[in-house]
Order: C-alpha cells, then sequence, then structure tokens
C-alpha cells in the first residue's frame, strides 16, 4: 500500500506440532507499516481438533508432570541424533510454546524463527498448582542463519494464560508476556504451514 | 543482566531484599510480587547489568546469600544414546545407514564401498579442506565405450545438516546394491556417470560432532584466529558478495574475504569447471525446509531454461509426496526463501550446467537440524 506499507493476506492451515496432523484454518492479514512497529494483525481460526481432547491431552500432560518429587533437570532436547527420552516430551513441548511466544515477539517483514533445540531445562517445583520450568532455547533465525540464544521462564497451568519471561541473547531488555486471549497448551502445539 | 538467586534467612533479611527490589525497580521472576517474599523461601531476581554490582554490594552488606542462577544443568539422561551397531566396521554390509555417522566412519565408508564396488566405484581426491583433510568423491561408473554425461552431488557443504551426509551415503547404497536387479538405475548408469560427494565440508563437519552440534560454515580462521568460519554457500563466484551475505565474519552468513577464498570452495569449483561440458545435472543437498530450489537467489531474473527447470522439479517433487505424503515446494530461492549471492547451485548454471538444483530435505522447522535418526530412512527413502 504506497506510502503506508505492506499487508499480506494469508491462508493456511495448521498442524499439531508433533504428529503433523491437521488441526485446523485460518484467514489472516498482516499489515507491516513503515517504521518498526509491530505489525497489525486479523486472524480467524477454525480449528478442527476437538476442544475437550485437548483439555484431556493438557491434563495428562500436566499430572505427570505434577508427579515429579524432584525437579526436572536436562539438557540438549533434542540431542544430537535427533532423539526426544519420552519423559521429556512434555518439558520439551512447553518450551515450544513458551519459545513460540518469543517467536510472535521477534518476528519482522524480514526475520523470522523456528526453535532449533531446548539447550537446558530446569524446573522450579513450587508450593502452589503451577508448573514452572527455567530454559535455555536456541531460535533458528533466518535468512541470517543464525542461532539465538534466549533465556526462558515459564509458568503453567492448564486453563490459564502462559505465563513467560524471557531475554535473547542479543537483546537488551527483558520481556515479559502473559498470552491474553487463548489459555496457552502445550498438547495441542501448533505450527503454522504457510499455504499462500 | 544475571539473576540472582536469594535465600533471606530472617525476616529482616525478607525486609532488605523486598526494600532492594522496590527502589532498584528488579524484576521479580520468583515469586511475582515482593510482598510473596518470605524468609528460607527461594528468590530470584533478574538485576540489569549496570546494577549487578550495586545489588551484590548491598546483598553482602547485609550478609545476605546468594548465588549466580547458572543453567548448572546436570543431565538426567545417559548421554551415550545407545548406537547398537554404529560402531560396527564389517564393511557395508555390516554399515547402519539408519543413524548418524562421524567422520571418521565415513571415511572408512568410503574405502569400503570402493573395495567391495571396484567393478563400479572409484574414489578420487578433490582437495583439502583448511584444516588439511582430504576432500572425497565417489565415481559410479559403468565400464563402456560411451562418453557419458555426469549428475554430480555434493551433500554436507553446511555442517549441521546432519540428514545430508547420511542422505549421500544412502543414495550410494542403494545405487549399489540394486544397479543390477533395478531396470530403471542399470538404464541409469549405461547413460550416466554418477559422481558422489558425501562430506564437502569436512573440517565443520567434525566440528559440529565434536564441539557445536550447530555450527554451520567451514573452519577457516580469520582476523588472527578470533574468528572462524565462510559459509561455504556464500563463497561462490555467483555475483558473490552482493545480496544475503555478510562481510563480516562473525555472521553465519559470512561470504569470505572473496569469491572462492575457501579451499573447499575451489576444490569443488576448480573440478567442476574442468568436467562442465559434461556435466547435465548439479545437485547439491542441504536440510531444512522441504524444498527443491532452482536458480537464482541472487536475482529474481528467471534461468534461460527455467520452464524446463521447474517442470522437472515438481515431476521430482510429486514423486517424492508419492512415497509418504511429504510435500516440497519447488520456486526458484529468491522467490521462495530468501535472496542470496555467492551459491554454489547459482553457480553451476551460470557456468553452463543445465540442470542445477538445490534440495533442502526434512523436516519444516519441528527438529530442524537435529533430525532424529528415525527419519533417516523415511527421508532418504522419499527422495530416491
Amino acid at each position: 500500500i504506497p506510502g503506508v506499507g505492506h499487508k499480506y493476506y494469508l491462508q493456511f492451515t495448521t498442524e499439531d506440532y508433533r504428529s503433523r496432523e491437521n488441526v485446523g484454518s485460518c484467514l489472516a492479514t498482516v499489515l507491516f507499516e513503515k517504521g518498526n512497529s509491530p505489525p497489525a494483525v486479523t486472524i480467524n481460526c477454525a480449528d478442527t481438533k476437538d476442544e475437550k481432547q485437548i483439555q484431556e491431552e493438557d491434563n495428562a500432560f500436566y499430572q505427570k508432570l505434577k508427579q515429579q518429587t524432584k525437579p526436572i533437570v536436562a539438557n540438549d532436547i533434542p540431542d544430537s541424533y535427533g532423539n526426544i527420552e519420552p519423559a521429556f516430551e512434555p518439558v520439551w513441548a512447553l518450551a515450544v510454546v513458551g519459545s513460540s511466544k518469543i517467536m510472535w515477539e521477534k518476528s519482522t517483514e524480514n526475520l523470522s524463527y523456528s526453535m532449533a533445540q531446548v539447550k537446558s531445562a530446569k524446573q522450579w517445583i513450587r508450593q502452589d498448582d503451577f508448573i514452572e520450568f527455567d530454559y535455555t532455547v536456541l531460535l533458528h533465525e533466518i535468512p541470517t542463519q543464525e542461532m539465538i540464544s534466549c533465556h526462558l521462564r515459564v509458568i503453567w497451568l492448564p486453563g490459564h494464560p502462559l505465563k513467560v519471561k524471557y531475554f535473547c541473547a542479543s537483546d537488551n531488555q527483558w520481556f515479559e508476556e502473559t498470552s491474553g486471549m487463548e489459555s496457552g497448551s502445550a498438547a495441542g502445539i501448533l505450527q503454522e504451514k504457510e499455504e499462500n | 543482566d544475571r539473576v540472582l538467586h536469594i535465600v533471606p534467612k530472617t525476616f529482616q533479611q525478607v525486609q532488605q531484599v523486598q526494600h532492594l527490589c522496590n527502589t532498584l525497580l528488579l524484576d521479580l521472576w520468583k515469586p511475582l510480587l515482593p510482598e510473596d517474599i518470605w524468609a528460607g523461601e527461594d528468590v530470584h531476581v533478574r538485576v540489569p547489568a549496570p546494577l549487578v554490582q550495586e545489588v551484590k554490594d548491598r546483598l553482602d552488606e547485609h550478609r545476605i546469600s546468594y548465588d549466580i542462577l547458572k543453567q548448572d544443568v546436570q543431565t538426567l539422561v545417559d548421554q551415550s544414546v545407545p548406537r547398537v551397531g554404529g560402531s560396527s566396521r564389517q564393511g557395508p554390509a555390516g554399515y547402519n545407514y539408519t543413524q548418524y555417522h562421524p567422520m571418521e566412519e565415513i571415511y572408512q565408508w568410503m574405502t569400503q564401498i570402493r573395495e567391495g564396488n571396484s567393478e563400479l566405484v572409484t574414489q578420487h581426491d578433490l582437495g583439502k579442506t583448511i584444516e588439511n583433510r582430504t576432500i572425497y568423491y565417489l565415481q559410479i561408473s559403468q565400464p563402456s565405450n560411451k562418453n557419458k554425461k555426469i549428475i554430480w552431488m555434493d551433500c554436507g557443504i553446511h555442517a549441521r545438516e546432519w540428514i545430508s551426509p547420511a542422505f549421500c551415503q544412502w543414495f550410494v547404497k542403494e545405487i549399489l546394491q540394486n544397479y543390477k536387479s533395478d531396470p530403471k538405475i542399470s538404464r541409469f548408469l549405461q547413460n550416466l556417470d554418477l559422481y558422489i560427494l558425501p562430506v564437502l565440508n569436512v573440517d565443520g563437519y567434525i566440528y559440529s560432532w565434536e564441539k557445536e552440534r550447530l555450527w554451520r560454515k567451514n573452519r577457516s580462521p580469520y582476523m588472527n584466529g578470533t574468528c572462524y568460519g565462510t559459509d561455504l554457500n556464500r563463497n561462490f563466484n555467483s555475483s558473490w558478495g552482493t545480496i544475503g551475505v555478510s562481510y563480516n565474519c562473525s555472521s553465519n552468513i559470512f561470504c569470505g574475504s572473496g569469491p572462492e577464498s575457501e579451499p573447499e570452495t575451489r576444490a569443488v569449483a576448480q573440478f567442476i569447471e574442468r568436467r562442465k561440458e559434461d556435466i547435465v545435472c548439479y545437485l547439491t543437498i542441504h536440510s531444512y525446509g522441504q524444498y527443491i530450489l532452482t536458480p537464482y537467489g541472487s536475482t529474481t531474473k528467471p534461468p534461460s531454461n527455467n520452464e524446463e527447470l521447474l517442470q522437472v522439479a515438481e515431476k521430482a517433487a510429486a514423486a517424492l509426496m508419492g512415497k509418504y505424503g511429504t510435500s516440497y515446494k519447488v520456486g526458484s530461492t529468491s522467490s521462495i526463501l530468501y535472496n542470496n549471492s555467492g551459491s554454489s547451485r547459482d553457480w553451476a548454471h551460470m557456468i553452463g550446467i543445465p540442470f542445477s538444483y538445490t534440495f533442502e530435505l526434512r523436516d519444516k522447522g519441528s527438529y530442524g537440524f537435529v533430525l532424529p535418526e528415525d527419519q533417516i530412512e523415511p527421508t532418504c527413502e522419499e527422495t530416491m
């Protein structure tokens, strides 16, 4: 749009991060205005995955993590060979959701990200019901091909918005985000796949 | 910035910590509010770099104990991933193609392939890497009096893309195991010679095994050894240094000090240049993204044989999808990926090789460069 910026019209499907099954489709517009402000986004999605099933999976996840008596500590998920221990899958999943918040904030018209690896994960056992994890994650930045290291703190309870705090190696300030609208769901993780 | 772990022991210390947080406006991570700080309970607080010393001094002053929250993790997982069969070196019969192999094993594998298939395979020295290791390629050539055209395929130009060398090894195995029984393959070999380079960036590949899994470039020292590595796929003489690169050694897309500044680049370029009349197809294998990329990356101007290039690529993508449903996108790098100059694929086309493609193998970012070994087989099967 001359004088204003670039507007993109997107139609895409979403898939479950692990099973790669289709879980919905979305229509969106993204307007990048001149200057560095985050883009204006309108989006409408139709989920094909069952809400109840998502809740059940979340609760199962949550129970598994809550059953820990000792805090979970791990690094390199996946490892160099791409393996993820089944016991650490939920840990990885939570990092993916937390990282998606970082990527949402960091992405620009010219920079995109994916989460390459969890370098370290450490659980903080809490007295209340929440699950808390400290992570170092590596984000793969395109097109620079750099690996950006981010420190991520995630606080989660199914049915509640995910609380995320993070800072990345290149940032000079810390960011805090609470997902306002949707509750963070570690089980039904989505990865957008652009179709248009 | 630092995240400090403080455990106030007395009510007085709690008050002192609360005071500190409030006056310096520190970012409390745990608990979230100063009023929730209790004696004997963990406090995690992020202190901006300029205030770190002051905070430490104040804590020392009040004899409040703290430590720096490191990612002091020790792994619960037994890091010696059971890699059964990975070290059996009985020859190709014992070689596990569904596992990733370190360079030493790949060197040995090449020797065994050559020795076990001497009627078809010869091994050649392409040149040396910056750390003086040898770059070998395998030539699969059925003896005949025909002057055959050549298909060249190189893998492992980027160190962290482990699925790429895995594919080259798989490819060689498939050809050699099936050329007698599979009519397609045997017809192939009657008319074409295959030149396969399993690992181009040998130094980088070794580095990604021993030091840093997500390393990309080669290991060429710059700035007096304070900075390492050129992105070999930005180092070729195809609009070198014009777009999608960095001139800074610390970048992962550093294009080098000049076109073909790197010995690895030169080794490949010199060979291909010499044989270009006979090379009909140049393939270079990368990951990840699931693309079949056509020239160019440096410009959106289409190559002269664009129609044909795309047609062939579309057919390949369709065949690939037919196997496991994996979808690959087809197009020129500049239109579906991003702009970049100095790529080997662009260069190959520019010097006259008609069919020049970059393959970006699985996946689309879930595992990215650390693709699980259980995906080696399906990835290779479908790409075959």
